[in-house]
């Protein structure tokens, strides 16, 4: 995995590093998912979802609450998310299991996706972003 | 201290027009010397963001909690003309009505000290951390009149007593509640949240008052040294997460399309007066409602809890008061001589209007509206009163807690769980969490003293200590 935790004295800012936009949205996806249930995230069912949003950086926060709203409702907690971005669509499968209170309780819930200080820039090993989830 | 600021007072500074590009008006913060040591320079930017704002009024103001957050800073308070002004969910956060209470009770600390099954017993009675659902599964016509009703919906339906209500401010709803603007998926998250506690910095603390420094106060508010009181701190769940991920995402087209230009996405925003800006203002009343009831539902639960184990009379607990503290508000104020009308963003702040505030009850309009300032866990929580002095310099507003000032990241590195939970039982402080991460993520250390940002809104005069108070029993989110 290729994301780390910055300093931010309130939230929960993340930075990560991929070869490709899709993997790099796969890796915030995951941050998120750590943060929230731990590391220990096993594959018993698979969920798919679609969003589109004006940018990239919208497409990311959209994308990331949607996961959000889709853990929550479902109760689901998601791991190996696999990505496909085409232009401002994005579609994923992501794999899960239900949330365990024994195994996934010692996270930190996030509120919401912040548009602040959210940036995603291609640099020469691919593309990085910073993201800040309010916890 | 940072490079660009002018120290106006003791405790007072201003942020100069042209800190940042675009400001309308000078940032104004308070703060000791000593806290202005450690202001970080994300927390002054955010606060002179704010000030680029349309229609914004006087100052981009913050509290002594002041921190860096997202959109507008933790501690900001910002005022928006109604003609001109604009309204932002960055001015208000995810947890929508994000705020606390106090009941008291009439026990003394002798009839609860070393009770550790109190503490298991109030854990296990209101839902807490990530992944809790409640024992009160609501259906959506239900959701439906919370969010219209607020508190009175708790209470119209066996959740508390109908005094709890004057004694929360706006009497626990905003009557501009907008059914219509929440969300599908808003309404799906509020279903199985009611009376949930949520995580983070969120608690249930069994409190004991420590000191009285405004006896006619205390008294009025129903305060007396040695009683064991309870706090409750939570805010309205995903239900008000979704609406401002909702709106969000409405705002930045708004923010295009009626051509303002932010120097963060956070503060994205609409026209007061627009039909997005409406919809906002219409599901984020709605939301604060919903976090009122959620509230209420807790107190309930707890009151339970303590009637059953201490043989007391459910109705010899009662309310001190409830504020809110992530916030936007139509509220009437003196500008430039005139009363007006204004919408008041509080974000990681707290009404604090002085007295003959309108919506106080007639044994409290003399001496202004409680508030409520929670400490970390393990240190003092604070009764404050609002004043005069709030009305006339922030829009009667004050702090909200003592603030963060060691990330999580850094927190994990250096403390333990274990450790925290066994310092503070020597202390005589016990902690019940989910799990050892939420005690790290929550140590006393993380925070600034709570005791520093009580005294500079003290000496400040936007609101003036009443009672302190110390926990002796956590149980946090």
């Amino acid at each position: 995995m290729s994301f780390e935790e910055m300093p931010h004295t309130a939230d929960i800012k993340i930075r990560a590093h991929a070869p490709t936009l899709e993997t790099l949205f796969s890796e915030a996806c995951e941050a998120l998912m750590q943060v929230m249930y731990g590391k220990e995230r096993r594959a018993q069912v698979t969920a798919e979802l679609d969003v589109d949003a004006g940018d990239t950086e919208a497409l990311l926060a959209d994308f990331l609450s949607e996961v959000l709203f889709r853990s929550e409702v479902d109760g689901l907690v998601f791991s190996h998310p696999k990505i496909r971005i085409t232009g401002t669509h994005l579609h994923a499968v992501l794999d899960g299991e239900p949330f365990d209170r024994d195994r996934h309780a010692g996270g930190s819930e996030v509120k919401g996706i912040s548009y602040s200080g959210l940036s995603v820039v291609q640099d020469t090993n691919g593309y990085m972003l910073e993201i800040l989830f309010d916890v | 201290m940072i490079d660009g600021v002018n120290r106006i007072g003791v405790n007072e500074w201003e942020v100069p027009v042209g800190y940042v590009p675009g400001m309308r008006v000078p940032g104004r913060f308070f703060l000791s010397e000593h806290l202005a040591q450690i202001l970080e320079p994300g927390a002054l930017q955010q606060l002179a963001n704010v000030a680029t704002l349309p229609g914004i009024i006087k100052n981009s103001l913050a509290m002594p909690d002041i921190h860096w957050g997202y959109g507008f800073p933790i501690g900001g308070v910002a005022a928006f003309a109604l003609d001109t002004g604009v309204i932002s969910p960055g001015g208000v956060g995810f947890d929508i009505n994000c705020g606390v209470r106090l009941i008291t009770t009439p026990l003394v600390q002798a009839d609860v000290a070393g009770r550790r099954d109190l503490v298991e017993g109030l854990f296990h009675a209101v839902p807490t951390g990530v992944g809790a659902k409640s024992s009160h599964k609501v259906s959506p016509k239900a959701l439906d009149e919370m969010m219209v009703k607020g508190a009175r919906w708790a209470v119209e339906n066996g959740f508390g007593l109908p005094r709890d209500l004057v004694r929360c401010e706006e009497k626990g709803c905003m009557k501009e509640a907008d059914i219509r603007a929440v969300s599908a998926k808003a309404k799906q998250r509020g279903i199985p949240q009611g009376g949930t506690l949520g995580s983070g910095n969120h608690f249930l603390e069994i409190q004991v008052v420590k000191e009285i420094y405004d006896a006619a106060a205390a008294e009025a508010f129903g305060l007396r040294a040695g009683q064991v009181c309870c706090m409750i701190h939570c805010g309205s769940r995903g239900l008000g997460h979704q609406t401002c991920t909702d709106h969000l995402k409405v705002l930045e087209g708004a923010t295009k399309k009626y051509h303002i230009t932010l120097p963060d996405r956070q503060l994205a925003c609409a026209p007061i007066t627009s039909p997005e800006g409406k919809e906002y203002f219409g599901a984020m009343a709605a939301s604060a409602n919903y976090a009122w009831a959620n509230r209420q539902m807790i107190t309930h639960a707890v009151r339970q809890i303590l009637s059953k184990m201490f043989r007391i009379d459910y109705g010899e607990m009662p309310l001190v008061y409830d504020v809110a503290h992530n916030v936007a508000k139509m509220e009437e104020h003196t500008v430039d001589g005139k009363r007006s009308t204004v919408c008041v963003h509080r974000k990681g702040a707290t009404r604090a209007f002085g007295p003959g505030a309108p919506d106080l009850p007639p044994e409290l309009a003399s001496l202004g509206q409680p508030v409520i300032i929670p400490g970390s866990m393990g240190t003092s929580s604070f009764v404050l009163r609002g004043t005069q002095i709030a009305m006339d310099r922030t829009f009667g507003s004050t702090c909200h807690g003592a603030g963060r000032i060691m990330s999580r990241s850094q927190a994990k590195k250096q403390l333990s769980g274990k450790e925290i939970a066994d310092h503070l039982l020597r202390e005589g402080i016990m902690v019940k969490a989910p799990s050892d991460n939420a005690l790290v993520d929550e140590a006393p250390e993380v925070y600034k003293s709570s005791d520093e940002v009580v005294n500079v809104v003290h000496d400040v005069g936007i609101s003036r200590l009443v009672a302190r108070l110390s926990p002796i029993g956590v149980i946090k989110g």
